[in-house]
């Protein structure tokens, strides 16, 4: 019964790949068995009135509240016991609150487009708890023509994202569970609309250089209620390897330098009476940073397991 | 093999596929090539400022028999001989017509100081100051009038010096180095010009002075260049270091001069008081019942440099005589017109015209549009093989015709105080920034057309695809719902009729 109820939550794991500076990011030591399948819809809202500007937190009256409001469809399906697939894409919309002093015009369209394995690698069962290990590789690439180089609007960085995790998590019987995760994450670079860009020098060409990024993650949570609710505190942190500074109140651009330590909450509550059905919600919030938005993040979703081809013993 | 194995093999060697990475270009590139013409000449072109080439005078050169020229050819060898792998890089890099190289570190500085100071916390500003280049703000704001500017005087100086340089060298005809002694080789194409002085030189320490003026916190990075350029100038087998003193001597008085300008120019007044600021909008507002109102949180007090409109011009002599018509009225249907295009454009946003507005945007932060029309410059000069006498000429006389431009756009901007879309269209959004200054006429239409006339006079076979970017340049900031199709079509006209008095002089320069 219990299994049957975590499957969904692997689903979770990915959203960090779309998530990319602003959403959440759980990670997951969860597999879904072959022949099963998973649906989320997840629709988050985040907001943020400040930014750090290198490491100086700033508000700024021309962009006012930004705010950044998603939808995210997600499929996930078990291929074999030991590896998973997902795919989803979201839908973003950003614009700033009124009044504001630089009347930009936000954005709106599908983002990136991912899709991801998890294989898991070790899974050792003893009479106290679970130990597991897993890997998982992501990829993820803009499926509409959103302009990245149109900060703090854009709906992403508009690169190419090759992401590489790995995840470890104990769990006990008594439903307490520790995870760590650690990701490399590649980004290739992002094209703007123009010719030239400064980037602690002239750069005479569209393509910008997106830095890539280093993320961990640890994550404490227990199961309660007969394992129908399970309840994460979760932190993320992430750094790029290279890249510059926002210039003092100038705009952001893709090869910015981003650092961000995040803290988050998740309970995932599964329905005993409806077979499947799940629903989940989140906060997180950005606490420290550079060059990156304070953003505090809220989002709901459902969630929806079922056999996508009979057992055939 | 299992399956599982097949998928991430797969997988790997997709995604090791994608991971290859990219040059991006930080410079224009270009090889060493045989200039289309020496311009003999060229010293008796008329310059800038001053009457003629021979007003400054340097020195005659040693005789190359002498022991003199003998023992600097024989230091010139060692200094080669002891070449490092640096020294080998930065002759690459300057080139022989190093005023590209000069015109590229000028942009990058401009991008550096183009970024608008934000507010204080109490919600006033701080200007910045020359008399405190740190800051905060750091000075300059290299705003397009600022950096139009700076980039004329640079290549005026550098039009002035090499006239004077070529002056010289067609009066002594001292042949270079490696034409002297066989064991020192060119790094670069042999042109066969004399090289006393060295133009290099002049170009080196010009540029480094009035790029020091505009951008006083810049000294020692670009007293760094100046030094390598100098010295790359030597290694290059070029020229002896008499070559390139008597160069320097040159550089350094054409500069003096071109600063002697810019310092009474009237641009020290430009960026006016708040009383003043108040009164041209109190004046247009009684002559035409509109006045622009700076829409910024928080506001800004007074608009960039109100008075530029007064600055010397270069080429035109009063810059009335390039005012054009005013705008429509602000009930008439000509506007209202204009209100429903801005409205249909913010309202179906095109991938071709967020594109046009985007590649023309040239805003905060970036080399501003007089930057980008240096830059096809470049490429110009690259593709035609001018000579640097010819190169610097065409950037003085597009920098000239464009600095003329902004100041004859910044009269009307202020004269007529026109206001931006998003002051009079309720809820209006953009996708371009609107600057801090009145709407008409369009600064890009004016830059883009002036410089444009420029390129095609000088570049007659590029006339039509230059002339067709200007357009292309002046409807982008419609398209980016900042300026009224009016503010481009007329800023068109207005470049176009302000870059005719710059031509006239070029025209007649001894050049053509």
């Amino acid at each position: 019964m219990s299994k049957i109820k975590c499957l969904c939550t692997a689903l979770l794991v990915v959203l960090s790949c779309y998530a990319k500076l602003w959403a959440q990011t759980p990670s997951d030591a969860i597999m879904m068995e072959a022949r099963q399948a998973c649906l989320l819809l997840d629709y988050n809202q985040g907001s943020f009135d400040q930014y750090w500007e290198g490491t100086l937190l700033r508000e700024n009256q021309t962009i006012a509240t930004v705010k950044r409001n998603a939808v995210m469809p997600m499929v996930a399906v078990g291929i074999l016991d030991k590896l998973n697939f997902y795919v989803g894409a979201p839908f973003i919309k950003t614009e700033s609150s009124e009044p504001n002093g630089g009347k930009f015009a936000g954005a709106s369209g599908f983002q990136d487009l991912l899709v991801a394995l998890k294989y898991r690698i070790i899974n050792k069962v003893t009479d106290k708890g679970t130990f597991s290990v897993l890997a998982t590789v992501g990829f993820s690439t803009p499926v509409t023509n959103y302009l990245p180089d149109y900060m703090p609007y854009s709906l992403g960085l508009g690169a190419p994202e090759l992401s590489y995790r790995a995840i470890a998590q104990y769990k006990w019987k008594s439903g307490l569970y520790l995870r760590g995760a650690g990701a490399y994450l590649w980004r290739g670079y992002s094209e703007a609309e123009r010719e030239y860009y400064y980037n602690n020098g002239s750069y005479y060409t569209p393509w910008m250089d997106v830095p890539n990024a280093i993320t961990i993650e640890g994550i404490v949570g227990f199961w309660l209620w007969n394992n129908s609710i399970q309840l994460e505190l979760n932190y993320l942190g992430s750094k790029s390897t290279s890249g510059d500074d926002i210039r003092p109140y100038n705009a952001a651009q893709p090869t910015n330098d981003i650092e961000m330590d995040r803290v988050g909450l998740l309970a995932h509550y599964y329905f005993s009476k409806i077979k499947g059905l799940g629903v989940v919600a989140y906060h997180n919030r950005v606490i420290n940073g550079r060059n990156t938005a304070k953003i505090n993040t809220t989002g709901v979703g459902v969630t929806y397991f079922f056999n996508y081809l009979k057992k055939q013993n | 093999m299992k399956p599982i194995k097949y998928v991430l093999l797969i997988f790997s060697g997709l995604l090791f596929f994608i991971s290859c990475e990219k040059e991006l270009p930080t410079l224009l590139s270009y090889d060493s090539y045989v200039f289309s013409s020496t311009d003999q000449a060229g010293g008796t072109w008329k310059p800038i400022l001053m009457g003629s080439g021979d007003e400054i005078i340097i020195a005659a050169p040693a005789a190359v028999a002498s022991s003199e020229y003998l023992q600097e050819l024989s230091d010139l060898k060692q200094a080669i001989a002891q070449m490092s792998g640096a020294d080998r890089h930065a002759v690459e890099y300057w080139s022989d017509n190093s005023a590209i190289r000069w015109n590229e570190i000028a942009l990058e500085l401009i991008a550096k100081y183009n970024l608008i100071p934000g507010p204080n916390a109490d919600g006033t500003y701080t200007l910045p100051n020359p008399n405190n280049p740190s800051g905060p703000p750091a000075f300059p704001f290299a705003h397009p009038p600022y950096a139009v500017r700076a980039l004329a005087y640079m290549s005026v100086a550098q039009f002035d010096g090499l006239i004077s340089a070529w002056h010289y060298k067609y009066t002594y005809n001292r042949p270079a180095p490696f034409h002297q002694d066989s064991d020192i080789n060119y790094a670069y194409t042999d042109n066969t010009i004399p090289s006393y002085p060295s133009d290099g030189a002049v170009i080196a320490v010009a540029s480094k002075k009035i790029l020091t003026a505009m951008f006083p916190l810049e000294a020692e990075y670009l007293a760094a260049k100046e030094a390598e350029h100098l010295r790359s100038l030597l290694l290059s087998g070029g020229y002896v270091q008499s070559d390139i003193d008597a160069g320097k001597q040159i550089g350094e008085e054409v500069a003096t001069k071109a600063l002697a300008r810019a310092a009474t120019d009237g641009m020290k007044n430009a960026q006016a008081p708040k009383a003043v600021s108040d009164s041209l909008a109190a004046a247009a507002f009684a002559r035409f019942g509109w006045q622009w109102i700076n829409q910024e949180l928080p506001q800004r007090p007074v608009g960039l440099t109100p008075l530029y409109g007064k600055v010397k011009m270069w080429n035109v002599p009063n810059v009335e005589l390039t005012r054009p018509i005013p705008p429509p009225n602000l009930d008439s249907p000509e506007y209202l017109a204009d209100v429903e295009i801005l409205k249909d454009y913010a309202d179906n946003v095109t991938e071709e015209r967020r594109r046009i507005a985007n590649f023309w945007q040239d805003g905060l932060g970036t080399y501003t549009p007089p930057g980008h029309w240096n830059e096809f410059t470049k490429e110009f000069i690259v593709k035609y093989k001018l000579n640097p006498l010819r190169s610097a000429r065409t950037f003085a006389y597009l920098n000239m015709a464009m600095m003329d431009g902004g100041i004859s756009c910044w009269d009307a901007k202020y004269y007529y105080h026109y206001p931006r879309p998003i002051q009079t269209i309720e809820g209006f959004k953009t996708i371009a920034g609107t600057p801090n200054f009145p709407s008409y006429t369009s600064g890009h239409s004016v830059f883009s057309a002036a410089g444009a006339e420029v390129l095609a006079y000088i570049f007659p076979q590029e006339s039509a695809l230059v002339k067709g970017w200007a357009k292309e340049a002046a409807l982008s900031r419609v398209y980016g719902g900042i300026h009224w199709t009016f503010d481009a079509f007329i800023g068109t006209d207005q470049g176009i009729d302000v870059a005719q008095y710059t031509i006239g002089v070029a025209a007649v320069d001894g050049a053509d």
